[in-house]
């Protein structure tokens, strides 16, 4: 680039600063502070954009100061302890055991007599050496004076054996040390052979930013632009954005819709009854254990429905009711039932919302996506809140290989590529079901959700009659944690502000 | 769920074939268990609890050869006939009322038997035992064993030498002082007398649920067995008895019968291994799967999971193994043809069913909030229902309140549902500090709070919280914010001043809508800022996105 181009490059801070240069051809950035009436970062930048264009250069000074400590300050205004020591001991030989009532610091003292040589200590007694009478006042003591100032002195002002001192007493922690980096700009060669240039490019009455006014007095038409290097990193913003778990649910709301599916609501605290007893889990049923439910303190119970619905839940469990079944024979309380707890699985929804359906609203498919809550302690794999999605597929002739055929549609939609389906365990389905996805890098199959065709003994004492009911409970953390390259459910809810500014949009 | 421990060397000569670890790897799991990862000698299988008799290695491989077409069909146990007798006393009655048995005879108690059996007695133990309470299996050699036997109770001071022990016991120290006997005293809190298993000499062989008598301690020289299994549930004690029997039938044991006399005067006589009948319409089968069985075919995918069968037109007379505890329903029998035939084989398809489509109104106006506040700058969050008292109020200058609170939380600071929105977003700006600011945040989300009204005495809220965190924060800021939301809804809302007690006096306020506060806002107090340990101020509201809907569709 030539000179010319270059000046016109130049912004008007670059300029004032190129042409504060012209004189000495070098200053400090505070000098050229001054000069160019410019604040001292904007100095700073504008000279840092200068020496990309190769028209200014650096030269850094490095300024050594140095200053008391507290501990040194004391001994400046009151001697060195070792010194007084010696003063001490000039009159002669002491005992150790007095001279520990009297004598302040006296084990810094004589460390740092022993250390110099200057002292013996013999049955407690300690006297000078011979060296130790021969020594003055040292030059420790005329640095500490010159230090003893207000303000920090700079290195330049001490010789060089003053320095060896000044160094001992830094590691002795009686001086401390700054360093200062002076910076100072000077013209380059190129730089003056810009400088002319300026003056034409200046009278070219060249535009930083283009304002209101210059639009509305014209003066645009007599000017021309700055030219900008578009190559410069520029920072990014701030976005205000929905987070990247509301956009997957968004999703998966949209994708059940399109698949024809209609939404079912619920509560978070249920009755025991809709998230065990409605799904023809037994009262004594590991999974009803305290250690993976929540169950209430407040409110503790509520109240079950009095009605015929009930009462053939009850049946069903006790003796199979007209299911067909031999139920779990046992005697079931309905006190149990009424325990409230969290639900465990939005599969809670899905038989309330059965209990609510006549034979005459068949078929139907509905959809939920909420949290379900797990008794877990929180660490990085284990949350006590997550969510899930249910489906329910609800009439006569849904068969077992309908539910493959949703299934494989979601797994699709979520973009799973190699996935199976194998026989599972739930206490309230038959077929029941386990999805699987295959893990690539661990050469394994890994469990991904449940599903299953509700059992007729939680179907028939709902709705009063016999129907094919398909039903699955997905959770979507994991998958959601491998797009978002995040390794652990932790992560997924942790509302760092950073990751959400930064992670992906969910563009599917 | 159970894991077992499987030997492939033993694996392999009970299956009598070779077969490769990738093999099983890939064919178990599709036969109804879970794969969990190679072992040194092995493999780890979990079983699913519906299935106890697959806990054991014999259990496995049995199913295993019936699955894969190497022995299908119905395998006979028979019972030997004999005079064993046991006699259950009324006492037994009011603490663990049930009680079976069988003799086994012609036993050979290698390593891999031994191994198998401690497996599948602890497994059971825990899954279909439910730690011992519901169920409990004893085993002793029948060596010294005087017929008759008696199930009774004693008092807590009665003595007898526990296995293990040098010395003679009584019950209370058992129970406080051995290991065991700490682990399983809760089965037996309460009881004024335990049970007890004796002979006729008034030897003890058992302790249930505890622990067994020295009297009848087992080595690798017993060749006979008395099996008794204690319970709270016939149905359970009687499949775990079966599931164990089976089990060293097939080690080639021989199984006896012992005659049980119950104090009502009845006589169970145990254990029964024949199979039971179930009836099943290939028509149901058909209609439930999808498929187009003929009834053979039906019959032939049902034999591959160890039932036998007989087929009478379109009906099949489904003959049950006594040891699968979880027939109960013709459907449990559709299951095992989908799983004989192999869940792989059905094609998927989507039916051609037309039904109503459609979000909840609800969270359709949830997404337009969400969407119309990302256009005001702020950044979506989304934070743990779970919180507890001291974030929802202490640190909040909030006056205490009911709310839902958990009873068995594992973390306290999980133990509540929040009943508002805002403290969530107070922590999340605490966390954040090493951000750059302004962090403007919001949440559309749910609370919980008291109801009587309601089936369960609680009900959820939908709201919506902002908080504006940066230097210059402030009250006309946070009312804009709200004023504009309003405006967008085509609302307008009373402003009242007055409100929560976390936003400074004087600049707070209520928004009020047909009556009902719709809106809490304000300029958050130093001191609630200090709390969350922020040193930046905040603005913030909380509104009720239920009736916002409300009065927006009218």
């Amino acid at each position: 680039m030539n000179p010319r181009e270059v000046a016109e490059r130049l912004h008007e801070n670059e300029r004032k600063v190129l042409q504060a240069l012209s004189g000495g051809g070098t200053a400090t950035t505070e000098e050229l502070s001054r000069l160019t009436r410019l604040a001292r970062d904007a100095v700073e930048k504008a000279s840092d954009w200068a020496a990309t264009k190769g028209v200014v250069s650096f030269k850094e000074e490095v300024s050594q100061f140095f200053s008391l400590t507290d501990e040194g300050s004391v001994y400046a205004d009151s001697g060195l302890p070792e010194q007084n020591l010696r003063k001490l001991l000039v009159h002669g030989p002491h005992e150790i055991a007095k001279l520990k009532q009297t004598f302040q610091n006296l084990n810094i003292a004589l460390a740092w007599m022993r250390r110099n040589g200057w002292a013996d200590i013999q049955n407690g007694v300690i006297q000078l050496t011979e060296e130790g009478k021969i020594v003055g006042d040292s030059s420790v003591e005329q640095v500490l004076r010159a230090l003893n100032k207000p303000t920090p002195q700079s290195g330049e002002a001490f010789t060089e054996d003053e320095m060896t001192v000044l160094e001992q007493l830094v590691k002795r922690k009686l001086v401390t040390k700054q360093e200062e980096t002076e910076r100072s700009v000077a013209i380059t060669d190129f730089g003056r052979q810009v400088l002319p240039e300026l003056e034409s490019a200046k009278s070219a009455n060249v535009i930083t930013q283009l304002t209101p006014e210059m639009l509305v007095n014209k003066s645009w038409r007599e000017a021309s632009f700055q030219r900008y290097d578009v190559t410069l990193p520029a920072p990014s913003l701030n976005p205000g954005k929905r987070h990247f778990i509301s956009q997957v649910i968004d999703y998966i709301r949209r994708f059940w819709v399109e698949l024809g599916f209609k939404e079912m609501k619920g509560e978070y605290l249920e009755l025991s009854f809709w998230n065990f007893d409605a799904l023809y889990q037994p009262q004594d049923h590991p999974a009803r254990d305290l250690a993976d439910t929540f169950y209430m303190k407040t409110p503790h119970s509520g109240h079950l429905p009095d009605s015929k619905m009930m009462e053939q839940v009850k049946e069903t469990h006790e003796n199979g009711w007209t299911t067909g079944s031999l139920g779990w024979r046992y005697s079931w309380d309905p006190e149990v039932a009424a325990r409230n707890c969290l639900r465990t699985h939005t599969t809670s929804l899905s038989v309330n919302q059965i209990a609510k359906l006549t034979p005459d609203d068949l078929p139907a498919k509905f959809f939920s996506c909420g949290r379900v809550f797990r008794n877990e302690t929180i660490d990085w794999n284990h949350l006590a809140e997550f969510y899930q999605t249910d489906g329910i597929v609800i009439g006569e002739g849904v068969t077992f290989r309908n539910m493959k055929g949703y299934l494989k549609a979601y797994m699709e939609g979520l973009g799973v590529e190699k996935f199976r389906f194998r026989p599972g365990y739930f206490p309230y389905t038959e077929m029941s079901m386990e999805a699987e996805v295959w893990i690539e890098e661990r050469g394994e199959w890994m469990e991904l959700f449940g599903a299953g065709m509700f059992r007729p003994e939680v179907v028939k004492p709902l709705i009063g009659i016999d129907v094919p009911v398909l039903a699955w409970g997905p959770g979507f953390d994991r998958l959601v944690m491998q797009s978002y390259k995040v390794n652990t459910i932790k992560e997924l809810y942790t509302n760092d502000v950073g990751l959400l500014r930064r992670a992906k949009l969910w563009m599917e | 769920m159970p894991v077992i421990e499987v030997n492939l060397e033993d694996f392999r000569e009970l299956l009598g074939r070779e077969v490769s670890i990738e093999e099983l790897q890939d064919r178990l799991p599709m036969m109804g268990t879970s794969w969990e990862g190679v072992t040194e000698d092995g493999f780890h299988l979990e079983v699913f609890p519906n299935r106890p008799d697959l806990l054991s290695i014999e259990g496995l491989v049995r199913a295993y050869a019936n699955w894969t077409g190497a022995r299908t069909g119905l395998r006979r146990y028979p019972v030997e006939k004999s005079d064993y007798k046991v006699v259950v006393d009324k006492k037994t009655q009011e603490v663990r009322p049930w009680f079976v048995t069988a003799v086994v005879k012609n036993v050979e108690f290698d390593d891999p038997l031994i191994r198998s059996i401690i497996q599948m007695q602890e497994k059971l133990h825990v899954t279909h035992g439910r730690r011992r309470r519901k169920v409990a299996i004893g085993l002793h050699s029948l060596e010294p064993i005087e017929f008759p036997v008696t199930y009774t109770t004693k008092p807590p001071e009665f003595k007898f030498r526990p296995l293990g022990e040098r010395f003679e016991k009584d019950l209370t120290w058992i129970l406080g002082e051995m290991k065991t006997g700490k682990e399983y005293a809760w089965t037996v809190e309460g009881f004024k007398e335990y049970p007890m298993i004796l002979d006729r000499k008034g030897m003890v062989l058992s302790m249930p649920p505890i622990i067994n008598g020295e009297y009848t301690r087992i080595d690798e020289l017993t060749t006979e067995l008395f099996v008794d299994v204690t319970g709270t549930d016939l149905k359970a004690i009687t499949e775990v008895l079966n599931v164990i029997c089976v089990t060293l039938a097939d080690r080639g044991a021989e199984i006896h019968e012992v005659h049980n006399h119950y104090p009502d005067g009845k006589v169970l006589t145990t254990p029964s291994l024949d199979p039971w009948v179930m009836e099943l319409d290939n028509d149901y089968v058909n209609h439930t799967l999808g498929s187009e069985f003929t009834p053979k075919e039906s019959a032939r995918e049902l034999e591959k999971m160890g039932h036998g069968t007989e087929v009478k037109g379109n009906v099949i007379k489904v003959k049950i193994p006594s040891y699968r505890a979880d027939i109960m329903h013709p459907i449990d029998l559709v299951e095992d043809i989908a799983i004989g035939y192999d869940y792989d084989n059905f094609e998927p398809e989507i039916p051609p069913i037309s039904s109503e489509a459609g979000e909840d109104p609800l969270e359709v106006f949830s997404r337009g909030l969400r969407n119309f506040l990302v256009g005001l700058g702020l950044l979506e969050v989304v934070t743990f229902m779970m919180s507890n008292r001291d974030k929802l109020f202490h640190r909040m200058s909030l006056p205490e309140e009911p709310i839902c609170e958990t009873d068995n939380p594992k973390m306290e600071a999980y133990d509540s549902l929040r009943n508002r929105l805002l403290p969530g977003l107070m922590e999340v700006l605490s966390t954040n500090k090493h951000h750059q600011y302004p962090q403007n945040l919001y949440e559309v989300d749910d609370v919980v709070v008291i109801d009587p009204s309601t089936e369960t005495g609680a009900r959820s809220r939908r709201r919506l919280a902002i908080a504006l965190c940066h230097s210059s924060a402030s009250f006309s800021e946070i009312k804009a914010t709200m004023n504009t939301i309003l405006e967008n809804l085509e609302l307008q809302a009373e402003v009242v001043e007055g409100g929560w007690d976390c936003f400074i006096e004087g600049r707070r306020f209520t928004a009020v809508l047909e009556g009902k506060p719709i809106c809490w806002a304000g300029e958050v107090k130093p001191e609630v800022l200090e709390r969350w340990d922020l040193e930046m101020p905040v603005a913030a509201l909380e509104m009720d996105v239920n009736l916002l809907f409300k009065a927006h569709v009218g």
